[in-house]
């Protein structure tokens, strides 16, 4: 595991206000850090404010309090330096169907400002790893939902960002598809990258999670390695995990 | 602002908007095949209506002593100008009339030929000598030309039946009175039953006084012939009009045959006459005609042009899910706002342009019928032109601003719609002043937005250069824009509205 911290949580909230004056605490002081060369995991039920926390670390949403720290550059402050560190996946970040895969990925690796050749020779690369060759050049809207999940961990890969922060990006998918992702997940820590991880399969935690934050109703109820969690359930992590939601009052 | 940034996302946001159906629907089908056709097809249904309309035999009631003076009258005319016609119809190369059916024939075929141009007229020499005579007969000489039509079309073309057999229904429709002073003879409400029932089994009804001889011959009173009709429709107006027509001929040739009589001048019963001397041509009338119609549709099919893109490119990417990816580039919101902007204002642009393309197009290449594509001789000045085209500027600025702001508010394209449609009566009110004849352009007009563009188009399609209405317009127009560009570039910046999902 490197050292070095690539992505710092400090105090992050986020309110939403409604209509009439209503607001909604979605994240309430989420602190955490990830280091390189690690996959952390961010777990807890729907709507506990992962989505929230995650959205704020890529800077589509900004803090309401708190910052954060993705590769050295603020969240807040530095949010464009921040994109260009991050690659991000979530259930919410689509392709443009009128488009075809190697379109999108053009379009997106001119605005991470990689030159046309290298962009070529990059799509070539992540083609053939995640086996995407044979449909580059078909409409997206003709593309199964396998196929655009690969296209779209493409495009989160595309320019070699030091961070990834993946939302659920098994969801939906068949077995094959889904091993071609935690394969990829692998591979980039292993290239040192620092990869935040949600999902709420608890198999893919186990296999790929070094350590672990769990979120409820806003705010880290755990934050430790695997083990640390698994020991509080005797080794089950599902039991291990509802205990700790259970704690909260 | 990175401009680089914003052409990458403008050049992606064009081929995305041009493989977008819809799109090029309203902006290229629309404008070029659409219109056109819709123009074509309705000037060429209203001169089949009017064809038709004119060429009807219709239905008039009268007494029988009614019925036989009107023949009486109008074979009286026949005889009185007989030797008038046959040097008429010898001037324009016609054979001569044989009886008013025969001039019924001949004046339907004088029409028909003044209807066309030198070119749809013929390489024939005679149709040519006959089309040129046509048109270079003096006044008289289509005086004697109308009046032979109104007098031959009305004893050609009706139907009559008498007055006294005539059935209708006496309850009548709301909105029927019938006139106080009424000759007792069209006074029952039967006879008014029967022209303004459904059926239209009478088209008018005609009364003329017993005595009509006397009077005649007296010549102290006007001879009253009195027509009851029904001016809201079409049929019995053209009924009335057709009566109207052949009294006036009847009292032109009554009136040169009594002052024969008494060795008089026309000056004795005609003592001003009024000579128009109109300075626009024909092609001018047509130009300020276009010159009002065109602005309104320069702004409608602008708007038209801006409107899917824009919600294609806002609403429709949150519904496609492609907005969150977009919004994780490494861009700013400024420039993805920048970016999709130029794209749709683009789009506007060239819906206006090709509109007005079109429009030259279907007049000026006579893609319009017989004898209406002559007549626009169009001759737009290139300043003109110039000056109209930077007005198309600001408004396309504003409309893509403003329809991107709306739909970006939007969760689904469909949401969009219904907050952009109303947007189009707030485009088509001003935009319309160019097509009212009397809304004279007035330097307060240059303040409000879109009515100043429509209006000075107008005149600057006329050739009309209007200097302090033109700077005021721009710079109005720009400082609305520049507002609206401004708030819609908050929409995009505010996270409230770029997540409402």
């Amino acid at each position: 595991m490197s050292s070095s911290v690539a992505v710092e949580a400090r105090d992050l909230s986020k309110v939403y206000k409604g209509p009439k004056g209503t607001t909604t605490l979605a994240a309430d002081g989420v602190s955490f850090s990830a280091h390189g060369g690690e996959v952390f995991g961010l777990l807890g039920p729907n709507g506990a404010g992962k989505t929230t926390t995650l959205r704020m670390l890529s800077t589509v949403l900004t803090p309401t309090g708190g910052t954060a720290l993705i590769a050295g550059h603020d969240v807040v402050r530095e949010p464009d330096a921040v994109r260009a560190s991050i690659g991000f996946l979530s259930g919410n970040t689509g392709l443009y169907p009128r488009l075809t895969p190697r379109e999108v990925l053009r379009y997106f690796g001119r605005m991470y400002g990689m030159s046309d050749p290298a962009l070529d020779q990059r799509i070539g690369h992540l083609a053939g790893l995640l086996g995407m060759t044979e449909f580059l050049g078909k409409r997206c809207d003709a593309l199964s939902s396998g196929m655009k999940q690969k296209v779209n961990i493409a495009r989160t890969v595309l320019h070699d960002p030091p961070v990834l922060i993946l939302d659920e990006p098994t969801l939906g998918l068949d077995v094959l598809t889904s091993r071609t992702i935690v394969d990829l997940v692998k591979d980039c820590r292993a290239q040192g990258k620092c990869v935040i991880f949600s999902t709420h399969i608890m198999g893919e935690v186990s296999r790929l999670c070094d350590r672990l934050a769990i979120v409820h109703k806003g705010k880290v109820q755990f934050s430790g390695t695997l083990a640390e969690l698994r020991g509080r359930a005797g080794d089950d992590l599902e039991q291990a995990f509802i205990s700790v939601l259970e704690s909260v009052p | 602002m990175n401009v680089r940034h914003v052409s990458i996302i403008a050049a992606k946001e064009l081929r995305d908007v041009l493989r977008d159906r819809r799109t090029l629907i309203f902006m290229l089908l629309l404008p070029i095949v659409v219109m056109p056709l819709i123009m074509i097809g309705m000037s060429k249904l209203m001169m089949s209506q009017h064809r038709a309309k004119e060429e009807r035999e219709l239905t008039i009631a009268a007494t029988p002593a009614a019925q036989t003076m009107i023949t009486a009258l109008a074979s009286q005319w026949q005889s009185d100008n007989a030797w008038a016609i046959r040097a008429l119809m010898a001037r324009i190369g016609f054979e001569s009339a044989a009886g008013l059916k025969d001039m019924a024939r001949l004046s339907a075929k004088a029409q028909d030929l003044r209807r066309k141009s030198e070119k749809q007229a013929g390489t024939d020499a005679a149709t040519l000598a006959s089309w040129k005579a046509l048109r270079d007969l003096g006044e008289p000489e289509r005086d004697l030309l109308r009046d032979m039509d109104s007098v031959s079309h009305l004893v050609a073309l009706t139907n009559w039946v008498d007055l006294d057999a005539v059935r209708g229904t006496d309850r009548l429709p709301p909105g029927v009175t019938i006139p106080a002073d009424l000759p007792p003879r069209l006074a029952a409400s039967r006879v008014a039953g029967a022209i303004t029932s459904k059926e239209k089994a009478v088209h008018a009804a005609v009364d003329v006084v017993d005595d009509y001889d006397l009077l005649l011959e007296q010549a102290s009173l006007s001879v009253p012939i009195t027509v009851l009709y029904d001016a809201s429709q079409s049929l019995s107006k053209e009924a009335y009009d057709r009566l109207d027509a052949f009294v006036e001929a009847l009292g032109r040739a009554q009136v040169r045959v009594r002052l024969d009589e008494h060795q008089l001048k026309t000056g004795f019963v005609k003592p001003f006459e009024l000579k128009a001397a109109n300075l626009a041509s024909d092609s001018r009338e047509i130009q300020a005609v276009i010159g009002g119609f065109l602005p309104y549709l320069i702004i409608l099919f602008c708007f038209f042009g801006a409107f899917y893109p824009s919600l294609d490119l806002t609403a429709g990417e949150k519904e496609r899910f492609t907005l969150e990816t977009l919004l994780l580039a490494p861009v700013s919101r400024l420039e993805i706002a920048a970016g999709k902007f130029v794209v749709v204002f683009l789009a506007a642009v060239t819906a206006a342009v090709l509109t007005t393309a079109s429009m030259a197009m279907t007049f000026t290449h006579g893609i319009l019928p017989q004898g209406t594509a002559e007549a626009f001789n169009l001759e737009f000045q290139p300043l003109a032109l110039v000056l109209a085209a930077s007005l198309i500027v600001p408004v396309a600025a504003l409309f893509s601003a403003m329809l991107l702001g709306v739909a970006l508010f939007a969760r689904s394209f469909k949401e969009a719609q219904s907050y952009a449609a109303p947007l189009q009566f707030l485009i088509i009110a001003p935009a319309v002043a160019s097509l009212m004849p009397d809304l004279e352009t007035e330097i307060k007009w240059a303040w409000v937005p879109l009515m100043n563009v429509s209006l000075l188009m107008k005149e600057l399609l006329k050739g009309n250069y209007l200097w302090e209405f033109y700077t005021i317009t721009l710079v109005s127009m720009l400082v609305l824009t520049a507002v609206v560009v401004w708030l819609s570039s908050l929409m995009f910046r505010r996270e409230s509205v770029l997540m409402r999902t």
